[in-house]
């Protein structure tokens, strides 16, 4: 019996396309099994590579971070923040005039710094950042580490962080060392 | 036919080198393929944009695109690389209220650095 034109075309069609799905899924094999990508922090991503990691990254702590309910941060809390931030912070992240420690320096991707994160996050999307770390990124979850009102303290620590000169940090982070989980708000 | 071989030989040389080097400013010290993997290391490039490296867009600090055609850096230095150096090693001896860290980079880095830097036109 032959074969209708239209079945034809539909046939050809899904072949095709299960053939180039074959293909595809063969050379993406390939490539992961090779080992080829270089892993190594010293060479750079490649471009795209980077650009789709990030832009994944962006949308993933935007939908998780929906739910989270921001309370009022005030001078108070920033405050409260700068020595905490000083102390688990600074070291991968840096603030105005202040360096990072040499392990902060040399990952990939850099942490990079945070006097311009309220331009680029609100503030219960660093929360949850802060909360929850970033896997593969080397940023750790710091809910274990933090209490909730430290990470809030921070987050409003972070969003000062704009309208600070490198004197302003200097003065802000002056004050003596606190050892995290030492304030005791509930988790 | 030894002569066509050479000339192969060093047609393929050259080729070679086209392709992994990066081309040095002229009068510039110092080696700028290293310098362009020195400055990821150093984090330059979580605050500067630097054309050739990967990284998020960032405005922290400026851009460095152009570097090599800058007639100033640092708002007052004039652009040479003796004064590219300092200013990558210690920004406070330049401008004591620099928001811009000093890294804790090696002068060898630094030079390298710079020479990749002043590649950018």
């Amino acid at each position: 019996m032959p074969v209708s034109r239209p079945t034809l075309v539909i046939r050809t069609a899904v072949l095709t396309l299960l053939a180039a799905g074959v293909a595809a899924a063969a050379v993406g094999f390939t490539v992961l099994r090779s080992g080829w990508y270089d892993i190594g922090a010293t060479t750079q991503h490649l471009s795209s590579v980077y650009k789709l990691l990030e832009q994944g990254m962006q949308y993933s702590v935007r939908h998780h971070a929906m739910e989270v309910v921001t309370p009022p941060l005030g001078q108070a809390e920033a405050l409260r923040g700068a020595p905490l931030y000083r102390d688990n912070c600074a070291q991968c992240h840096g603030g105005p005039g202040v360096a990072t420690a040499a392990h902060g320096m040399s990952m990939q991707p850099v942490p990079g710094p945070l006097v311009d994160a309220s331009r680029r996050w609100r503030p219960r999307e660093i929360f949850w950042i802060t909360r929850h770390g970033i896997k593969m990124s080397g940023m750790p979850a710091w809910e274990y580490h933090l209490n909730e009102a430290e990470t809030w303290a921070i987050v409003a620590f972070i969003n000062r962080m704009q309208d600070m000169s490198a004197r302003d940090y200097r003065t802000l982070t002056a004050s003596p060392p606190v050892r995290a989980g030492d304030q005791q708000e509930a988790r | 036919m030894k002569t066509p071989h050479l000339f192969l030989a060093t047609l393929a040389a050259c080729l070679l080198l086209a392709g992994c080097d990066t081309r040095r400013a002229p009068g510039i010290e110092g080696d700028p393929d290293r310098g362009k993997v020195a400055l990821a290391q150093y984090a330059c490039r979580s605050c500067h944009v630097v054309p050739g490296v990967t990284g998020s867009d960032t405005m922290v600090g400026r851009p460095l695109d152009g570097l090599g055609q800058r007639k100033f850096i640092a708002g007052s230095l004039p652009n040479n690389q003796a004064n590219l150096v300092r200013w990558i090693r210690n920004p406070q001896s330049v401008d004591p209220e620099s928001a811009m860290p000093a890294m804790g980079v090696t002068e060898q880095d630094a030079l390298d650095i710079s020479a990749y830097l002043l590649t950018l036109e």
